[in-house]
C-alpha cells in the first residue's frame, strides 16, 4: 500500500499549505463525490459544483484551524455536514434568484437517511472510479482484456458479441471478465482501506462543524 | 467433452501466465459438462426469471460442486462489476450519466438521450421507445433508490394524475413502469416547443394573442379541475408551446389529486400542514400560508394570473422582494401595478381579467377556470366581460384597511419601507440626478409612514401601533445605518407618528436623533436647510406637547429663520411656521407678541397662491386669532373667528377631518362661554365623533371634548333647574 495515499497521510499533508500533492489527492478524491452528492440532492450540475468547491475550501479552512477531530467522526460525515449547510446556504441565496427565474425552489434535504445513503453511494462510486482509472493507467493488464470488460459492463454487450468484435473466443471473454473482476476487487479493497471509510450507517448530523453553519 | 474442458483450462492457464498482475487468479470453469455461457445464464437467472436457462443445468448444479462454484463466481463477479455500470469516467461531464446504452439502460425497451429538465421531483430525458421508434420524454425519480418515501409517493401520484388526462393541451402519458432497479418511471409525449414566456417574447405577441394562448391553457386547467386535479405549479416553464402553436401544460409533479369521484371543491385538501409545494413567484398567497385547507382550484387561477401578467407586461407582478417573507408580504397586502399603466395600449378588459386573477383574496378571483375561460372568450369575441373592475374606492379602502390591521399591516408597510430604503441607499450613492430621484423616493417613503398618522391619515389609535412602529423603526435604523441623512428623514416621520399617537417621549427620542444628524449635515453641506427646518418644527411640536415651551419657541424661531432664508418670507410654509410660533407665545401668555405674529402672518397670507394648501394654512391663522381672542376672554370675537375658520376649512376638507373636529371643539368652548349651550352641544358632539375616530377614546383632545360635553350637559341641567 502506498502510504502517501491513505486518508491519514493526506490529512497530515493538508496541514501544510505548500503540500500540493495532498491537496490534489483530496480534491480529486472528494470533489467528484461531493458533486455527485449534490446532484443526488437535486442540485443542477453547476450548483452542485459550486457547493463542492465551497465545501472543500471550508473543510480545509476548518481542518487547518484544528476543528476536525477524527476521533469524533469520520471524514465523510464531516464533509456531508459542511456540504448540507452549503446547500442550505445556497438555497437561501438562490431562493430569490429562483423566484426571479420562476423555478421550483424545493429540494428535500430533510431525510437524514436518504442524505447519508446518497453520500455513501457517491463515495463508493468515487472508489470505483479511482479503481477503473488505476486499472487503465497503472496496472499492466492487457488492453484487450480491459476492452472486453468495458464492452461487457459499460456497453452491456453480450459475451458472444464481444468475442466476435475482439476476435476472441467466448471462453476467453469470460476469462477476461473474471480476471478484471479479481483485479478490480484487489484495487477497490486497497483504495477502500486508503479512504478508511467503511460503508454503512453513520450519523451525518452528529458532528456539526461550527464554521460550517455559514451566514 | 473432456477435451473441451482440458482446452478451457489450457487457455485459462495461458491467460493467467500472461497476466503478471493476477497472482492467485483461479478461474473456475465448472466440470466441463456445460459451457460457460450456460453457467453464466444460470447465474443471471437467479435474479431474473426471464433469462433463458438450459433446463438440465439447474438439477446438475445441485450435484456438481465445481459447476456450483463457477455459477457462484459468475454471480459474485456480476454483482461486483455491476457496481461499475453507473460509474462515470468523467464524473463532472454534464448529463453523461443520463445516456446509458439502450440494452443496458435503466428502462427496458427505451433508449435514453440527453437530460431535458431536472426539477425538484425528477429528471426528464429525451428518449426513444425502441419498439415503435417513437420519440418521447421519460421522467425518472430524482435520486433513484435514494429518494425519500415522500418523493416516491409524489412521483407515483404524478403518474396517476397524468394518466387521467386526455386533453389537447396536456401532455399524454404513454407508458409507465419500473426500472431495472425497481424505480418508477413514465414515458410521455415529447413536446418540441418553447416555454410560454419565451414564445411570447420571441414572437412579440400582444394582449389579444396572449389571451388566445392562455385560453387554451385555461381550458386544460378547467379540464384538470373537473378531474379532481389541482396543478399547483403552473408557470411559464411548465407550459410549452409546440410547433403547431398549441400550448401544452406539463409537469404535474406537485399536483394534488382528489381521489374521490367528485371534482375538487374549494377548501378540499390533503397536503401536510406547513408544507409549501410550488414556485414562490407564481404561488397564491394562501398557498404560501402553509395551510393545506386554504388550497383549492383558485390557486391555479392565481398562478395563471401571474403568468398572464408576465406575458403581457414583460415582468412579474411582484418583483424586487429580497426574501421570501417580503414576497409573501407583497402578495398578501399589495396590489400590483396595473398592466395598463405599464402597457398603455393594453385593452382595459384584459387588465380587469388579470387583476381579478391576482386578487390576494381567493373569493375575489374567478370561481372556476371555466368562468375565466368564458370571460376570455367574451373578450376575444368583443363582448362585454363578466368580471367587474375593483373600484378605486375599493382598492383604497382595502389598502388602508390592510395597513391598519395591526401585525400583518406592519409587515406590509414594512415591506414598502424596506424596499424604498434599499433603493434610497443605492440611489444616494450615485449621481446628482439620481439623488433627486432618491429624494422623491424618500418623500414617498415618508408619505407611506405618514399615512399612519391619525391626524392626517385614516387610522385610529386603537390599533397596535406601538408594535408596528417599533418594528418599522428597528428595521429602518438597521437598513439605513450607512445612510444617516436618509435615516434622519425617516426618523423624523416616525417621531411625528409617535406624537400623533400621544407618545411624546419616543417621538422626542427619534426626532432628536434626526435633528443632531441634520445639524451636522447642514454644516457639511449634505443636508438642505429646509430639511433641517422641518425637523426643527417636528421637535418644536414635541416640546410644545410636553410643555417645554422654551425649547418649542427656540425651535420654531430657528425653523422660521431657516424657512425665510430658503423658501422666502411669504411662502406658505414659512407663514405657517409664524402661526405656530404664535401658538407658543399665546400659551406662555405673551399675548401681544402672539397677536403681532398672527397679524404678520395674515398680512403675508394676502400674497398666497390660490391653492388648497394655502387656503388651509390661512384657516389655521384664523383659528389662531380666534384662540387668541379666547385667551383675551373676548369670546364673542373668538366665536365669530372660529365659525369663519370652520366654514373656510370645510370648503377643503371633509367633515371627519381631525382639524374640523378640533375647530368645532374650540367653537363649542367659545359658545359655552357665551351661554349658547345648544349650539355648543351640537359642535361638541360632532367634535367628539371626529376625534374619537381620528385619535381614539384615550387621546387628550378627545377626553377634553368629552369633558366639555359633560360640562355642557351639567350647565344645561342647571339652566333647566333654574
Amino acid at each position: 500500500m502506498d502510504i502517501d495515499r491513505t486518508t491519514t497521510a493526506m490529512l497530515t499533508g493538508l496541514f501544510d499549505p505548500t503540500n500540493a500533492a495532498a491537496w490534489e489527492l483530496f480534491d480529486r478524491r472528494y470533489r467528484s463525490i461531493l458533486i455527485g452528492f449534490g446532484r443526488n440532492c437535486g442540485l443542477r450540475e453547476n450548483d452542485a459544483a459550486e457547493v463542492a468547491q465551497e465545501t472543500i475550501v471550508r473543510f480545509v479552512e476548518e481542518y487547518r484551524a484544528g476543528k476536525y477531530d477524527r476521533t469524533r467522526g469520520r471524514l465523510g460525515a464531516w464533509l456531508v455536514t459542511i456540504a448540507r449547510f452549503r446547500m442550505l446556504d445556497q438555497h437561501r441565496r438562490r431562493g430569490v434568484a429562483r423566484i426571479e427565474r420562476g423555478e421550483s425552489a424545493m429540494v428535500d434535504l430533510d431525510d437524514e437517511r436518504s442524505v447519508t445513503a446518497a453520500y455513501e453511494a457517491e463515495r463508493r462510486q468515487g472508489v470505483l472510479r479511482e479503481a477503473i482509472e488505476e486499472l487503465r493507467t497503472r496496472s499492466k493488464t492487457d488492453p484487450k482484456t480491459i476492452q472486453a470488460f468495458e464492452m461487457l459492463v459499460y456497453h452491456g454487450l453480450s459475451t458472444q458479441h464481444v468475442a466476435t468484435e475482439l476476435g476472441m473466443s467466448a471462453h476467453d471473454v469470460y476469462l477476461a471478465k473474471s480476471r478484471i473482476a479479481a483485479k478490480l476487487r484487489e484495487i477497490v479493497q486497497r483504495i477502500e482501506s486508503e479512504y478508511e471509510e467503511a460503508p454503512g450507517e453513520w450519523d451525518a448530523s452528529g458532528h456539526r462543524p461550527s464554521a460550517g453553519l455559514g451566514a | 467433452m473432456g477435451c473441451k474442458r482440458a482446452s478451457a483450462f489450457r487457455r485459462a492457464r495461458r491467460v493467467k501466465d500472461e497476466c503478471t498482475e493476477t497472482r492467485g487468479f483461479e478461474p473456475s470453469a465448472g466440470c466441463g459438462r456445460f459451457s460457460l455461457d450456460a453457467l453464466e445464464l444460470a447465474a443471471l437467472a437467479r435474479h431474473d426469471p426471464q433469462v433463458p436457462v438450459d433446463a438440465s443445468v439447474l438439477p446438475h448444479l445441485k450435484e456438481c460442486a465445481r459447476c456450483q462454484t463457477a455459477v457462484d463466481g459468475f454471480d459474485r463477479d456480476n454483482a461486483f462489476l455491476g457496481e461499475f455500470k453507473g460509474v462515470l469516467i468523467a464524473p463532472t461531464e454534464p448529463d453523461a450519466r443520463a445516456v446509458p446504452d439502450a440494452e443496458s439502460g435503466p428502462i427496458r425497451g427505451y433508449r435514453l438521450g440527453r437530460e431535458l429538465h431536472r426539477g425538484g421531483q425528477g429528471a426528464v430525458y429525451a428518449a426513444e421507445q425502441l419498439a415503435t421508434r417513437r420519440a418521447c420524454a421519460v421522467k425518472m425519480l430524482l435520486g433513484g433508490r435514494f429518494a425519500s418515501e415522500r418523493q416516491r409517493v409524489r412521483f407515483e401520484r404524478e403518474i396517476e394524475v397524468v394518466a387521467r388526462m386526455r386533453h389537447p393541451s396536456v401532455v399524454t402519458l404513454y407508458e409507465s413502469g419500473l426500472t431495472r432497479e425497481g424505480e418508477p418511471w413514465f414515458a410521455m409525449e415529447l413536446v418540441e416547443g418553447a416555454r410560454l414566456d419565451d414564445f411570447v417574447r420571441t414572437n412579440a405577441l400582444h394582449g389579444r394573442q396572449v389571451a388566445l394562448l392562455l385560453q387554451s391553457v385555461t381550458d386544460a386547467i378547467a379540464y384538470a379541475h373537473r378531474r379532481g386535479v389541482i396543478h399547483r405549479d403552473l408557470k411559464p416553464g411548465n407550459i410549452l408551446v409546440d410547433v403547431d402553436g398549441t400550448p401544452r401544460v406539463l409537469d404535474f409533479g406537485l399536483a394534488r389529486l382528489d381521489d374521490g369521484s367528485n371534482p375538487i371543491a374549494p377548501g378540499a385538501g390533503t397536503t401536510m400542514a406547513g408544507e409549501f409545494l410550488g414556485t414562490f413567484a407564481y404561488a397564491a398567497p394562501e398557498q404560501l400560508s402553509g395551510d393545506p385547507n386554504a388550497i383549492d382550484t383558485r390557486c391555479d387561477l392565481y398562478a395563471l394570473g401571474v403568468v398572464f401578467y408576465e406575458c403581457i407586461v414583460g415582468r412579474k407582478p411582484f418583483e424586487g422582494a429580497r426574501s421570501i417573507a417580503e414576497l409573501i408580504a407583497q402578495k398578501t397586502t399589495s396590489i400590483p401595478q396595473r398592466p395598463c399603466a405599464l402597457v398603455p395600449a393594453l385593452d382595459r378588459d384584459l387588465e380587469v381579467i388579470v387583476m381579478k386573477l391576482l386578487s390576494p383574496e381567493p373569493a375575489r378571483r374567478y370561481d372556476t377556470a371555466d368562468a375565466l375561460s368564458e370571460d376570455l372568450a367574451r373578450f376575444l369575441d368583443g363582448r362585454p366581460i363578466l368580471a367587474r373592475d375593483d373600484s378605486l374606492s375599493y382598492v383604497v379602502r382595502k389598502t388602508l384597511r390592510r395597513h391598519w390591521i395591526a401585525s400583518s399591516a406592519a409587515g406590509a408597510l414594512l415591506a414598502t419601507v424596506l424596499t424604498a430604503s434599499v433603493a434610497l441607499g443605492f440611489l444616494y450613492a450615485h449621481a446628482e440626478r439620481e439623488r433627486v430621484r432618491s429624494e422623491r423616493t424618500l418623500s414617498t417613503l415618508q408619505n407611506a409612514l405618514g399615512s399612519a398618522n391619525p391626524e392626517t391619515g385614516a387610522g385610529s389609535s386603537s390599533m397596535r401601533i406601538d408594535d408596528f412602529l417599533t418594528i418599522v423603526e428597528q428595521q429602518v435604523r438597521a437598513e439605513l445605518v450607512d445612510e444617516p441623512y436618509l435615516l434622519a428623514g425617516v426618523l423624523r416621520t416616525v417621531g411625528l407618528i409617535h406624537l400623533g399617537f400621544d407618545d411624546p417621549n419616543r417621538a422626542r427620542e427619534a426626532i432628536e436623533q434626526a435633528y443632531r444628524t441634520q445639524v451636522e449635515g447642514v454644516r457639511l453641506g449634505s443636508v438642505l436647510p429646509q430639511q433641517l427646518a422641518e425637523t426643527e418644527l417636528a421637535l418644536a411640536r414635541v416640546c410644545f406637547n410636553t410643555a417645554d415651551f422654551v425649547s418649542a419657541e427656540r425651535f420654531y424661531r430657528s425653523a422660521l429663520v431657516l424657512r425665510e432664508e430658503s423658501l422666502g418670507r411669504d411662502d406658505v410654509d414659512t407663514v405657517d411656521t409664524l402661526r405656530q410660533l404664535a401658538s407658543v407665545l399665546r400659551t406662555t401668555q405673551r399675548l401681544d407678541e402672539a397677536k403681532a405674529c398672527l397679524d404678520d402672518a395674515l398680512a403675508r397670507s394676502q400674497s398666497f397662491p390660490s391653492t388648497a394648501t394655502a387656503a388651509i394654512t390661512r384657516v389655521g391663522i384664523l383659528n389662531g386669532r380666534a384662540t387668541l381672542a379666547g385667551a383675551r376672554n373676548d369670546f364673542a370675537q373668538a366665536r365669530a373667528q372660529y365659525a369663519e375658520a370652520l366654514d373656510a376649512l370645510l370648503k377643503f376638507v371633509p367633515e371627519d377631518d381631525y382639524r374640523v373636529g378640533r375647530t368645532r371643539y374650540n367653537l363649542a368652548r367659545a359658545q359655552v362661554q357665551l351661554g349658547d349651550l345648544d349650539a355648543a352641544r351640537e359642535n361638541a358632539r360632532a367634535a367628539i365623533l371626529v376625534l374619537r375616530a381620528r385619535k381614539g377614546d384615550e387621546a387628550s383632545m378627545t377626553r377634553q371634548a368629552v369633558a366639555l360635553m359633560e360640562e355642557i350637559e351639567k350647565l344645561s341641567a342647571t339652566d333647566d333647574g333654574r
